[in-house]
């Protein structure tokens, strides 16, 4: 070895990047609206692509390409190093947030073994089986959601459902008191769709202060009296024979669950029940077939809209892939979204197709990091989709009141889906009592515990 | 026809369960799956190939 490959900086080496080279504005709203085109140019090539905007970084787009990348965790880092301790690597958001946001986005911007140890952690509240003793509470925060709009004929999935369901459920989850979804439904939305230059920002800042102030105090009473829950498993987290350092630590952490939970599933319902109401013979088929076609409709909804449409990184070491010559400190973007949309994995990639067989989407992310909630979302979405098909068969959305999300550069999204349908009946209690009486029903069950305490099934009667 | 999933590449997505119940099952603590007999059962081989094909991470491993 010379000295001069030790100590010599090394110079950039321009030409790995000679034909990859695009420019595209992922935070722009062009990108939504263009996004068939930019799949169909990309997939042709370059399916690594170098994207010379925000800073320039690598535009993971392809299916194959994508596989090959997401998974090595051995020379990718999701590590957000505010405190510039160890590489100074900047996460998983590209660009990275304001230096001043003082948290990190929970074990999502971690590398093992933290990264593993929160997880092995979280796992038993959030299993198929321990997600699967919820269903019960599921039905019936549905069951009422629906029950206050059943009679008047209007309903706007997004604000009167889609939103309610994952919000109560992750309140319950984490152990706090059910009610408190109210204070941070608006903000884990509102910060998702509201951009930097909005006038609505400093309120929807005051508003994610709010919560977060909410959640410090949650954490204080959390300590002196315990309740089981995602929350408690965190403060006692073994982290490797260490707990959490700190409560911004913790609360980056319930964050990363608040955030998972709420909107993903909001933007993933939401979207799939626009396209039933603009395709009534195959709402009228999914509804019919539900227990045949149930479980590849949800993938293929999740592979279609992919909510959470791609996640950054950092290369931690210099390595070839796929003939891309990746240096250490090169960010890189895995578009979970771009991936969906690839012919050579999915036939007519740009259409919906409910029984869609081998759907091996990338929706929920590949390799270490896969959403930890993704059981939690599926039977979220179910259970809202059957109660709609089932109760409002029917329902006509109105396009002109009908507001997506400006841009897709963190959540492909919805903010407003409204609808008429045929007037139904009241079922039961409106949404505040049934939530009052889930609440006793969770304490009294401990229906937060983990699986490895609790095995059984909520009971509602 | 034989199945195993690699459990150091399983990451609990649970679509081989989903499509093939009779020959996954999924850990109640992670939801990581494995097979349930090594050996697929006749008349089964379709619904291997097809989970091993829908698995995200690539992670079921056939042989005949």
């Amino acid at each position: 070895m010379s000295i001069d490959e030790t100590t010599a900086p090394r110079v950039d080496d321009e030409s790995r990047k000679e034909g990859r080279r695009i420019v595209l504005d992922r935070h722009g709203p062009e990108y939504r609206t263009e996004f068939v085109d930019w799949a169909q140019r990309l997939h042709a090539g370059p399916r690594i692509a170098w994207n010379d905007t925000h800073g320039g970084y690598w535009f993971v787009n392809g299916n194959q390409e994508l596989f090959d990348v997401a998974r090595r965790s051995d020379v990718l880092s999701n590590d957000h190093d505010i405190h510039n301790r160890r590489r100074g690597y900047k996460g998983i958001n590209v660009p990275p947030p304001p230096e001043s946001s003082g948290t990190i986005g929970g074990f999502l911007e971690m590398d093992p073994p933290r990264q593993r140890y929160y997880r092995n952690a979280l796992n038993p509240y959030l299993s198929p089986a321990a997600v699967a003793r919820w269903q019960p509470v599921l039905d019936e925060i549905t069951r009422a959601a629906i029950d206050e709009k059943i009679e008047s004929g209007r309903i706007d999935f997004v604000e009167d459902l889609a939103n309610i369901v994952p919000a109560v459920l992750t309140m319950a989850l984490l152990g706090l008191p059910l009610r408190d979804w109210v204070v941070y439904n608006e903000p884990a939305h509102a910060t998702v769709y509201t951009p930097q230059h909005s006038p609505d920002y400093p309120r929807v800042m005051k508003m994610a202060m709010d919560m977060g102030m909410s959640l410090f105090g949650r954490l204080q009473e959390l300590r002196a009296t315990p309740r089981p829950g995602l929350i408690d498993a965190i403060i006692n987290a073994d982290l490797g024979g260490e707990g959490p350092e700190d409560d911004m630590e913790i609360v980056g952490v319930v964050m990363l669950l608040v955030g998972g939970g709420f909107d993903t599933t909001t933007a993933l319902t939401a979207h799939s029940l626009e396209w039933l109401g603009e395709h009534p013979d195959q709402r009228e088929r999914l509804h019919r077939e539900w227990d045949a076609l149930r479980d590849s409709a949800t993938e293929e909804f999740l592979r279609f809209y992919t909510p959470a449409q791609g996640d950054g990184r950092t290369v931690s070491a210099d390595v070839e892939i796929d003939g891309v010559r990746f240096h250490e400190g090169d960010r890189l973007w895995l578009s979970w979204a771009m991936a969906n949309r690839d012919e050579q994995v999915f036939a007519d990639p740009h259409e919906i197709k409910l029984d869609r067989t081998g759907n091996r989407h990338a929706s929920f992310g590949l390799g270490i990091h896969r959403c930890i909630g993704s059981n939690v979302a599926r039977a979220g979405f179910k259970t809202m989709t059957k109660a709609v098909l089932d109760r409002m068969p029917d329902f006509v959305c109105d396009p002109a009141g009908t507001v997506h999300y400006e841009t897709t550069q963190v959540i492909n999204g919805m903010r407003h889906l409204p609808a008429t349908f045929t007037p139904g009946k009241r079922l039961g209690p409106g949404l505040e009592e049934t939530i009052d009486r889930l609440q006793t029903i969770v304490d009294e069950q401990g229906l937060a515990e983990p699986i490895t305490v609790r095995k059984d099934r909520a009971r509602l009667a | 026809m034989k199945v195993r999933v690699d459990p150091n590449i399983c990451q609990g997505h649970t679509l081989c369960a989903m499509t093939a119940p009779n020959l996954f099952v999924l850990s109640d603590e992670d939801g990581h799956a494995s097979a349930i007999t090594e050996d697929v059962p006749a008349g089964q081989e379709e619904l291997a190939r097809e989970a091993a094909r829908s698995c995200p991470e690539q992670a079921i491993v056939l042989s005949e």
